[in-house]
């Protein structure tokens, strides 16, 4: 059995358990999904420990390169004249997906301790939970891209379930504007797909194929495609290429979330209970990144070479905007979810660069923030379930009530300003030098943007002091009076057993980049040699 | 001398008169009055036309074969008719209605 | 590890992972296993003990001996090999010695000094790691971990500035201290990405040795060149600006000097060493790291900036009451001094100013430490409602804590470069250099070693003025306050010990076996840089004239302040105001600066809420309206059309139906209808 394939539905076979257990077993639900959790998790272990690195495994566009890879014949349909439909289940791992699959399994795992709080309908929780969880993994392992799509797509629908279901007040409103959001980028992404079909054809077979790795070659376009490099085609009177690149650019934008096409995330994750929330920023992010490596940078090179200034202005944009944005805010939830932004808008700024230092600085960026947004958000619900309040405002002097708690706080407000010893710092620097050399490098970023980009990281020394400050510091006096006195107790040791995990991993991270880098490095220099090269002119 | 047309007079008449009496009467034995006397004009007209055929006489008996079946259905009409009574206590055709669809 | 490597050196790198390592060690055990326990406090002082003796055995092997230097990989990103290392020379070793050193007397006099704090482990813990961090960061040969380090000092700064986190003005204080450093760490931070792009390196030795990365880079025709990579010119100028920007911050130079005084919140322990004489001195320190990188416009800026910075704390001290705060901006005036003197170029001399004033403000901030704490007593005895740190309560402690008196006059009297302190050699060298620098540079110059004299005489003024305002003259509080008990004394001897130690260090013959001349200072000859001036006329006139006007400012003071026989200038002149009020610069970014950043924020919220969300309903709410005319068309319409075709099958199915009633009578009467319709039909169309 491959392992990968195992990694992905092992998921849905506890999920199938669960909704054939009979309602009165209720209270084994959770239990069962931190168990399946916990196996992904093995599994993913046990992958990243015999992850081979290399030259020869760097992966990116040289299918024999990846690892664990296992392809089967999906769907074959015999088109007669039209020749035959090829759509594979082909899956594999490279340098880019195994930490991302690492953090993605770990994550689900805090997710699922996390779900504890969840009390109404637990079959309907944890059987989307499960699914959600399938979809996720499948995203990061999949290389044919009808199989991408469907777990791209697949992913939507338990999280708007699992957001308008046991959300908060206003879940509706916000579960529908994500779902839109999503949907409108993935639609036009299914075009682009389908016009990528037709354009390539297997050199083996003959036949279309949906194979991303086999996108990646531009003698495997049909002369005169719609999207081979040589034919120029032009949609709407702008380059077919571009268009593509640009429709891929926005699916993926919207989930990472780029701004402007951010206003979904603070909604849902404010609305979001607790899992979901971290579920969304600890991993739903970070496909939007993936995605943007893998696909748009892998398929469309050239586009994203010439277009780089552009995604690095996003990017730029992205790390100001969400942090301004973030002092504004007065809930604690929604400011998170502004640093989220923020913080990811390093990611975009890395792989625009185009530089080994920034696009590995992206990669390590997204593992870091998988894991310190997971302790942001997972302790922004230890407070929301004990006193359900999450105003800035309503809490003063947490730290003489909640001791523990307020150093958990601490490690993950000062890990999330980049403070040097924990994973963001090496992210957040290294992006930044990518950003600065690339100039010299490639010449794609202006030096200013890495400049710019630095500003983001003093704002976000501010939004973070500023609220340990208002919140936790200072003499106790609490909105709710006494009875949130008695209500707002220490961490208990479940909560403990979470934190402190991620916490030493934010802190491994920071002390040895090494776990990241050791694994994503071939990679990212194949990559970085593939967008410059492969399809320039 | 009553001429042929003189004969096919009455029976219009009788017909008609029979005709009106089916379509407007609400009592079932005035009906099968009514088809009575319908059968009669027919009756009439097959005895007038008789004349045409003197050696088998078909038209007398035909006549008669029609009179006597006249006779049977009359009967088997009127058993039906009280019945109908006895079960709906009413013969007017309108009211019965539970054969209707 | 280099193999090449004699064992004795190998034991120094030892020694010195052990010097750091100890103090981690030390925050380790005491979080894990003290946290309630009064032995906390002994660990760490254990740890920092064995760390500065191995620290002086250190410093004995590579002063002046030799450079040691060793590197290991740590990680690999892209192509570029990221190595940590060791980097023992002579600047690394004296810091290190330094730092140990002074920590040493303040860990013992801290176990006495928060004794009754409910806190205590966890101050223990938060010292071993500031000592840790600190003593990391001096020995680090890469820029990437030095700035990591520095950016921890900052953070235990941050701790220990907090440390009393209930009390607001203490987090208010350590929030401002932190982010004012993160703006000097963004600087520092850019600077560092700019030279790894224009290096492709981050090793300390390669980039600054002689000969090395930065001196072989050249500027030509607006670019600044090194091998085959090309940077515009403003690039080596922003480098520049953002570690100037880092020095300014961690050292407390104009702009970005206010958030020292605030970090007065903290224990006095913690400000006496980490707001005077450690974790401050780490920008004179970076300088001294990465001086090659200026150019001798930037090094005038340097200098400007630093001398302004002297002059106007010392303008502020002259009006604060706060006994910390006036401390605190003789920190930020002497820093000045320092910076201004890696600016003219007096490189070994500003070092030779960091050493001694680490101790004498050390020991100023001890005293000072054990003054607050008696009052601290008065206070709590007889429940007044007194600031203790307020020096118009004091007054005439001399008798009552004679030892204290005695180190602070010593420490007074080094702060203000009298002779036979050690202040007197490296201040009387950092003005004999400036005069001698201004001289070469040419007249308008001249005006920076004039306003750095004056200001010698402010701090002379101040200093008397603290001295004699506290010890001398009356005690206020049993005038204001009849009828309190005063018990007081100078402590145990874990108070009395490190003031006598650090005393000992502000004398002379640790620097220097001249009292007279700062050039036969020791130190100074530790640095390649530092240059052998020819004997010339300032050597003489300066000293003599410095101080004896200091000694007239003094007793100008005393006139003042004892005898009271007058007034300097009212208490509501302009100059007082502005000085009392530390030239509204805190006002200034208050009002002005962070204002504006939360005007910004809250109107970047505004935009995204009413324009990107409010385009995203807009769309929405489009949607909605064309998905409204769809439905109506779909119902008026197209449903319509359906809804005719259905109506008209219904009512001819109900005209059909009609004649099905089941009436026989009625299907005979339409029968014999039909018939006759057909029949006239057929006369009509026949005829």
């Amino acid at each position: 059995m491959n392992i990968l394939t195992l990694l992905i539905f092992t998921p849905v076979l506890f999920g199938l358990i669960i909704l054939l257990l009979p309602s009165s077993m209720r209270a084994s639900f959770k239990y069962i999904t931190l168990l399946t959790t916990l196996l992904q998790l093995g599994f993913s272990i046990w992958m990243y420990l015999n992850f081979k690195t290399g030259e020869a495994y760097a992966g990116i566009s040289h299918e024999e390169q990846f690892q664990f890879v296992q392809k089967l014949p999906w769907i074959s349909l015999d088109l007669g004249g039209a020749g035959k439909m090829q759509i594979e289940y082909f899956v594999g791992i490279d340098g880019i997906s195994v930490t991302l699959l690492v953090m993605t399994s770990l994550v689900m795992v805090i997710a699922a301790i996390a779900s504890w709080e969840i009390t109404s309908n637990l079959k309907g929780f944890f059987a989307l939970f499960l699914l959600l969880d399938m979809a996720v993994v499948g995203v990061f392992c999949a290389l044919d891209f009808f199989l991408f799509y469907t777990f791209y797509e697949l992913m939507l629908l338990p999280l708007y379930f699992l957001i308008g279901m046991w959300g908060g007040a206003r879940r509706e409103y916000a579960a529908i504007k994500f779902f839109l959001y999503t949907l409108f980028g993935s639609v036009f992404m299914l075009l682009v797909m389908v016009g990528l079909y037709l354009s390539v054809k297997d050199p083996v077979t003959g036949n279309h194929t949906f194979n991303m790795i086999q996108m990646m070659n531009p003698k495997n376009y049909i002369d005169g495609s719609v999207f081979s490099v040589l034919s120029h085609q032009t949609i709407l009177g702008m380059p077919a290429r571009t268009v593509g690149f640009v429709v891929l650019f926005i699916a993926f934008a919207i989930k990472v979330p780029v701004v402007p096409l951010h206003t979904w995330l603070p909604d849902a994750h404010v609305e979001a209970p607790t899992p979901v929330s971290i579920i969304l920023a600890g991993i739903l992010l970070k496909i939007g990144g993936y995605g943007i490596i893998r696909i748009c940078l892998g398929i469309f090179p050239d586009v994203a070479y010439s277009g780089a200034y552009w995604l690095g202005l996003l990017g730029v944009i992205s790390i100001l905007y969400g942090a301004f944005n973030a002092l504004a805010q007065r809930d604690l939830k929604r400011m998170i979810a502004y640093s989220s932004v923020s913080h990811m808008g390093f990611v975009l700024l890395g792989i625009a660069s185009q530089t080994a230092e920034g696009i590995s600085g992206a990669v390590l960026q997204m593992v870091s923030h998988g894991f310190l947004s997971t302790m942001l958000f997972f302790l922004v619900g230890v407070i929301y379930n004990r006193v359900h309040d999450r105003d800035i405002y309503n809490f003063r002097g947490l730290g003489t009530l909640m001791p523990r708690y307020t150093v958990y706080v601490m490690v993950a407000f000062f890990a999330s300003l980049g403070l040097p010893g924990f994973s963001a710092f090496v992210a957040e620097a290294f992006s930044l030098a990518g950003a600065f050399k690339s100039h010299n490098v490639n010449g794609l970023l202006p030096y200013w943007m890495a400049v710019c980009g630095a500003v983001g990281i003093l704002l976000s020394a501010a939004y973070f002091l500023w609220t340990l400050q208002r919140m936790f510091f200072g003499t106790v006096s609490l909105k709710g009076g006494e009875i949130w006195k008695i209500a707002l107790t220490d961490i208990n040791w479940r909560e403990t057993a979470t934190l402190l995990p991620l916490a030493l991993i934010a802190l491994a991270l920071g002390v040895m980049p090494s776990l990241v880098l050791g694994k994503i490095n071939d990679s990212v220099l194949a990559l970085v040699q593939f967008t410059q090269t492969v399809f320039q002119k | 001398m009553i001429s042929l047309v003189d004969f096919m007079i009455v029976s219009a008449v009788l017909f008609c008169t029979g005709m009106f009496i089916i379509v407007s009467k609400k009592n079932s034995i005035q009906i099968l009055i009514g088809i009575e006397l319908m059968l009669n004009a027919a009756i009439l007209n097959l005895v007038a036309f008789g004349k045409y055929d003197r050696i088998n006489n078909g038209g007398q008996m035909f006549a008669l074969f029609a009179i006597v079946l006249a006779a049977a259905t009359t009967a088997v009409a009127l058993a039906i008719i009280l019945n109908v009574y006895k079960q709906y206590k009413t013969i007017d055709p309108d009211k019965i209605k539970q054969l209707k669809d | 590890m280099n193999k090449a490597l004699p064992y004795q050196d190998i034991q120094t790198i030892y020694f010195a992972i052990a010097v750091v390592v100890l103090p981690f060690a030390a925050f380790v055990v005491n979080l894990l296993f003290f946290t309630k326990s009064k032995l906390s406090g002994w660990v760490s002082t254990l740890a920092i003990l064995v760390s500065s003796i191995l620290a002086v055995i250190i410093f004995t092997r590579v002063w002046n001996v030799q450079q040691i230097h060793v590197k290991y990989l740590w990680f690999i990103i892209g192509d570029n090999y990221l190595y940590t290392g060791i980097l023992l020379n002579n600047l690394s070793v004296l810091m290190l010695g330094l730092v140990s050193v002074i920590a040493l007397p303040v860990h013992i006099y801290s176990t006495a000094y928060m004794k009754d704090d409910a806190g205590y482990s966890r101050y223990f813990q938060y010292l071993s790691f500031f000592c840790f961090s600190m003593l990391a960061m001096v020995i680090m040969d890469s820029l990437i971990l030095l700035y990591a380090f520095w950016e921890l000092v900052g953070f235990s700064s941050y701790l220990l500035i907090g440390f009393w986190f209930d009390r607001a003005n203490a987090v208010q204080a350590n929030k401002k201290a932190f982010i004012i450093n993160r703006i000097g760490d963004i600087g520092l931070l850019t600077a560092i990405i700019i030279l790894f792009n224009q290096f492709h390196t981050f090793d300390i030795v390669r980039l600054f040795k002689e000969g090395g990365l930065i001196a072989n880079s050249t500027i030509k025709n607006g670019l600044w060149i090194s091998g085959n990579i090309q940077t515009p010119i403003i690039w080596q100028y922003i480098a520049c600006i953002g570690i100037f920007l880092g020095v300014a911050a961690k050292s407390a130079q104009f702009p970005l000097h206010t958030w020292l005084p605030d970090a007065m919140e903290g224990p006095t322990s913690v400000s006496a060493l980490i707001h005077a004489a450690t974790m401050v001195a780490a920008g004179v320190f970076l300088l001294g790291r990465v001086y090659p990188l200026f150019n001798p416009a930037e090094l005038t800026t340097l200098a400007v900036i630093g001398c302004f910075t002297a002059f106007m704390a010392a303008t502020i001290a002259l009006t604060q009451n706060d006994l910390k705060r006036i401390l605190a901006y003789s920190t930020i005036s002497q820093l000045g001094y320092m910076v201004m003197a890696m600016g003219i170029g007096a490189y070994a001399t500003s070092l030779f100013h960091l050493v001694t004033h680490a101790f004498f403000k050390c020991l100023l901030f001890l005293a000072a430490g054990v003054v607050i704490h008696q009052i601290k007593h008065i206070k709590e005895d007889n429940n007044l409602d007194i600031d203790p740190q307020d020096i118009a309560n004091m007054g005439g402690l001399r008798k009552k804590l004679p030892l204290t008196f005695i180190t602070t006059l010593i420490g007074g009297l080094a702060l203000i470069g009298l002779p036979l302190t050690s202040g007197y050699l490296s201040k009387e060298g950092i003005l004999v250099q400036a005069f001698e620098w201004a001289e070469h540079k040419g007249s308008i110059y001249m005006l920076l070693p004039v306003l750095a004299s004056i200001t010698s005489w402010l701090t002379a003024f101040y200093v008397a003025r603290l001295i004699l305002k506290v010890f001398y003259g009356d005690m206020n509080l049993p005038t204001l306050h009849p009828g309190i008990k005063i018990h007081i004394g100078d402590g145990g001897w874990r108070y009395k010990l490190p003031l006598v130690l650090l005393s000992l260090c502000c004398l002379f013959p640790l620097f220097s076996f001249n009292p007279l001349l700062h050039t036969d200072s020791w130190l100074l000859y530790g640095f390649s840089s530092y240059k052998d001036y020819t004997e010339n006329i300032f050597e003489i006139i300066v000293p003599v004239l410095v101080n004896v006007l200091s000694l007239a400012v003094m007793y100008y003071a005393y006139t003042i302040y004892i005898k009271q026989s007058r007034w300097v200038s009212s208490q509501t002149g302009l100059l007082y105001r502005i000085s009392f009020n530390e030239w509204y610069i805190d006002k200034f970014y208050n009002r002005v600066v962070v204002k504006s950043v939360l005007i910004l924020s809250d109107a970047v919220f505004w935009f995204d809420r009413k324009v990107i969300d409010g385009f995203v309903n807009l769309l929405e709410k489009t949607g909605v309206f064309i998905a409204g005319i769809a439905s109506w068309f779909d119902r008026h319409i197209v449903d319509g059309i359906l809804h005719l075709a259905a109506t008209t099958v219904q009512a001819i199915g109900g005209f059909a139906r009609r004649f099905q009633n089941g009436k026989v009578q009625y299907y005979l009467f339409s029968m014999l209808l039909a018939v006759i319709v057909v029949f006239i039909l057929k006369i009509l169309i026949w005829n």
